[in-house]
């Protein structure tokens, strides 16, 4: 197998802060880039009903205006009746900002913080450009190979072969402790027990020839409907060589992997098969 | 324009590019290549100047002079390259201006992506966000009777002008966005719109009354827009809108105004359900009103495995042999989405016709919906309403239906009987029912010719486009098993009457060798065939390809795994 150069836009999906500098050395783990996007959680209050007064009046009793910062059960209204023996309090249902209040209507919006977001650099290698306010190009050196299908997105872990030639399935045996933070090649097929247990003890991922389909649902919770995966928050990330059910990975893939074993390998699941655009992918860094 | 005229029509479908030659109202030759709007080529012209060519070596013609097209030759083309036309609709109440805005947009060839009301449930943030995900090649905006709705007909073009969307092809060009909604308030929303830089076009109301639909113009415009802000982004497209004055359409649209002249023409309801790689089309005529319905990301591959996510694996494996087991099944469908296998095993094929029986049913039943009459309209209902079918929500009638089209890959794919068993499974024909495939997708480029020679387009698609396989003959009800469900009487070649029972539970496949039609005596037991329950019913049937079809398990049907029988017309019972 031959050694490529593999480039990887490490970008943010708004504007933040760009955590490293042209040339730079970085490794998985190495935060590019890192910013907020504005929470999607917004909550509509009708504070007439809840204060039972009239739209319009609302506005006499808001004690939380447009801007402030409010935190879950605090009273953002409050309006008394029956010269203050009656009380009647509207509270925030979230954690948040006040976005909006309108004083005709007596509703308010209370959207939540901004959610943080960030990128790793995934690979080991160097920054080769610089998207201003966004994130960076990483650039390594490393072998490449595809797989078919997979299920969730980005890990990276030492390899690690669990079986002794791609057409022998990888059962709960052969997942042993010491696998925990690897990323496993297995051969024909992985069992949904196998796919648990990996689970369970940590392993960051799994390469395998296939998988029943019908285990695969199983594992995931649910039907995997149209070919767009990546998203999926299963513990590890799978990739199918092969197809579905038992499909051994061929000598000469499997015979590259055992080259691998102990190395470094940034692998990701993520699966367009509409567009063909993403086929899941493995990375040795050299 | 004069019917002598040659005509050139050419089809560019995502795979292939397809070129009819008519000369003298006849077609006379007809060439397949591939279509080059893809890497490496990138240039739709050469796959189209590839099937000329393959026109002018087959029949010594010369069509193409250089870059050009002779003038003695008329051409049109359609298209579905680039997975066809993909749009969002936008309304204030989703069952009545939303739904009209659907049906404007699919009878013009659409892909919906998503359709947004002011009703639907999402808060209007979540509109937003939804928008702005989204990368269409048109937006359709209607919303409100003329003069009526006004305020929310402007409040969502303040949540269209919010979410700033972008086009598919690259945020510098405008997004076409066309608005078909309460005339009175077009000039607020184009003063909330014009901001954005939207190519904003007006067009007549596609709902101006509660009872009244106009989708006519929001059509047209949907066709200009295609053309002039759409397809000239696709790679070769610009140079070949060169070579012809009329403009380059959708090819979807095509096959639905061919299908909707047919069936006025003959005066039958019809049905068509076209299955593709990852859509589903479901084509409606009735009582002469048109309808399409479109059920995207369900079809045969990379759509394959969201028929299992919809329909549940139990309803695709009733259709298969009992020895297939579940997980095999699973697998083979999940291969079939990530490797969509260019010859199909025995084990694939089967599968393959599974799943377009449930892809068909799906869509059939999603199109109950938008093949409706108009919602919002007050009905007043008497007793004898009751008991009439005209006030049924959906126009649909299967009892009713005269012609059935099955076309797309899960026909081409399949053997002429496979095909048969879909449509009779999936779309359950009731009463009387003629069978048709159209495995060659001839629908769009002859329907693109109608405005141009309609006499010669609906002459010419039952002879190349359509394939009779055969006449159903399926009572409706339910008996218990091995009752006699149904006696044909009819007089043979010989002269000879002859008469034969069908028994409840039977799926029976008579060939018509050498006979042209037959005159069938059908008497249901308890059973209708559209005259009522146990009503005589006496008609001259045409012989199809594969003969008759006496579908005697019941409607709704119960016998899914049931074998065809066949039953030469020689062994029917005789009788005096």
């Amino acid at each position: 197998m031959e050694t490529v150069t593999i480039t990887k836009e490490r970008r943010i999906p708004t504007t933040g802060e760009v955590m490293v500098k042209q040339g730079q050395q970085v490794e998985p783990d190495t935060l590019i880039a890192a910013g907020t996007v504005p929470s999607q959680d917004i909550h509509e209050l009708r504070l007439y009903r809840s204060l039972n007064v009239n739209p319009d009046d609302v506005k006499n009793h808001i004690v939380k205006h447009e801007g402030e910062t409010v935190e879950k059960d605090e009273v953002v209204a409050i309006a008394r009746s029956f010269f203050g023996r009656q009380t009647r309090m509207a509270r925030s249902p979230i954690d948040g900002v006040i976005m909006a209040f309108s004083s005709s209507t007596g509703r308010m919006m209370i959207r939540g913080h901004p959610v943080p977001v960030e990128v790793f650099s995934h690979l080991p290698g160097k920054v080769v450009d610089i998207y201003p306010d966004e994130g960076a190009v990483v650039e390594t050196q490393g072998y490449r190979l595809n797989g078919v299908f997979g299920v969730s997105g980005e890990a990276h872990g030492i390899l690690e072969v669990a079986v002794e030639s791609g057409d022998i399935p990888l059962t709960s045996t052969e997942i042993l402790p010491e696998y925990g933070g690897k990323i496993l090649v297995g051969g024909s097929v992985v069992t949904l027990d196998a796919l648990r247990k990996a689970v369970k003890i940590g392993v960051r991922g799994i390469i395998v020839g296939g998988v029943d389909q019908k285990d695969l649902t199983f594992f995931l919770g649910y039907e995997i409907g149209h070919g767009v995966t990546g998203g999926e928050d299963v513990g590890l990330t799978l990739i199918l060589m092969e197809g579905f059910g038992v499909n051994p990975i061929p000598d000469t893939v499997f015979d590259s992997f055992k080259e691998f074993s102990g190395k470094l390998s940034c692998i990701d699941g993520t699966t367009h098969i509409r567009s063909r655009s993403l086929q899941p992918e493995i990375i040795i860094p050299l | 324009m004069s019917k002598k005229e040659s005509y050139l029509l050419i089809d560019i479908a995502h795979n292939t590019t397809k070129a009819i030659l008519i000369q003298d109202q006849s077609v006379t030759t007809i060439a397949v290549t591939q279509t080059t709007v893809d890497e490496p080529t990138l240039d739709v012209t050469e796959g189209v100047k590839d099937a000329i060519r393959k026109i002018e070596q087959g029949k010594s013609v010369d069509i193409l002079t250089g870059e050009k097209i002779k003038p003695d030759f008329k051409l049109l083309c359609s298209s579905n390259a680039s997975g066809g036309l993909h749009m969002v609709i936008t309304g204030v109440i989703g069952n009545i201006s939303g739904e009209s805005a659907q049906r404007a947009a699919l009878g013009a060839g659409a892909l919906l992506i998503d359709t947004f009301s002011k009703d639907d449930r999402r808060p209007e943030y979540k509109k937003v966000a939804a928008m702005r995900s989204m990368k269409p090649d048109i937006l359709l905006m209607s919303g409100g009777t003329d003069g009526g709705a006004t305020s929310q007909v402007i409040e969502m073009a303040e949540i269209i002008q919010k979410s700033d969307i972008k086009p598919r092809y690259g945020a510098d060009y405008s997004l076409p966005l066309i608005y078909a909604g309460n005339v009175s308030v077009q000039e607020n929303v184009n003063e909330i719109l014009s901001e954005n830089g939207y190519a904003l076009k007006m067009v007549e109301n596609v709902r101006p009354l509660i009872n009244k639909e106009n989708l006519g113009p929001a059509r047209e415009s949907i066709y200009d827009a295609y053309m002039e802000h759409v397809i000239i982004h696709s790679p070769g497209y610009p140079k070949l809108a060169t070579w012809t004055d009329e403009r380059i359409v959708p090819s979807q649209a095509m096959v639905g105004k061919m299908l909707y002249e047919y069936a006025l023409q003959n005066g039958v309801n019809l049905i068509a359900a076209d299955i593709g790689g990852d859509t589903t089309d479901i084509y409606s005529v009735y009582n002469g009103v048109f309808n399409r319905s479109l059920n995207a990301g369900i079809g045969l591959t990379y759509g394959i495995s969201n028929i299992v996510k919809e329909a549940g694996i139990d309803k695709v494996l009733r259709w298969l042999p009992a020895m297939m087991d579940e997980r095999s099944v699973r697998n083979i469908i999940g291969n079939m989405m990530i490797k969509p296998p260019q010859n199909l095993s025995s084990e694939e094929q089967q599968i393959q016709a599974a799943v377009a029986r449930e892809a068909i049913r799906l869509g059939v039943e999603g199109h109950k919906v938008i093949a409706s009459r108009l919602k919002g309209v007050i009905t007043e209902r008497t007793l004898s309403d009751m008991f009439d079918q005209a006030l049924e929500p959906t126009l649909l009638n299967m009892m009713k239906t005269q012609v059935v089209v099955g076309k797309g890959d899960a026909f081409s794919d399949q053997t002429m009987e496979n095909s048969l068993m879909i449509l009779m499974d999936a779309v359950q024909p009731e009463g009387i029912t003629d069978l048709y495939l159209d495995p060659d997708n001839m629908a769009a480029p002859l329907g693109n010719m109608l405005d141009h020679d309609k006499e010669t387009s609906l002459d010419l698609y039952p002879k190349h486009g359509l394939q009779f396989i055969g006449t159903s003959i399926a009572p409706s009800g339910i008996l218990t098993d091995s009752q006699e469900a149904l006696r044909m009487e009819f007089t043979n070649l010989q002269e000879v009457k002859v008469s034969h029972s069908f028994s409840y539970g039977e799926l029976t496949l008579i060939p018509l060798k050498d006979m042209d039609s037959i005159e069938l005596n059908l008497i249901p037991n308890r059973l209708d065939l559209g005259s009522g329950r146990g009503k005589v019913v006496k008609k001259v049937v045409r012989a199809g390809k594969l003969g008759l079809i006496v579908d005697t398990r019941g409607r709704p049907m119960e016998k899914s795994r049931q074998p065809i029988k066949l039953l030469p017309i020689e062994a029917l019972g005789r009788s005096e």
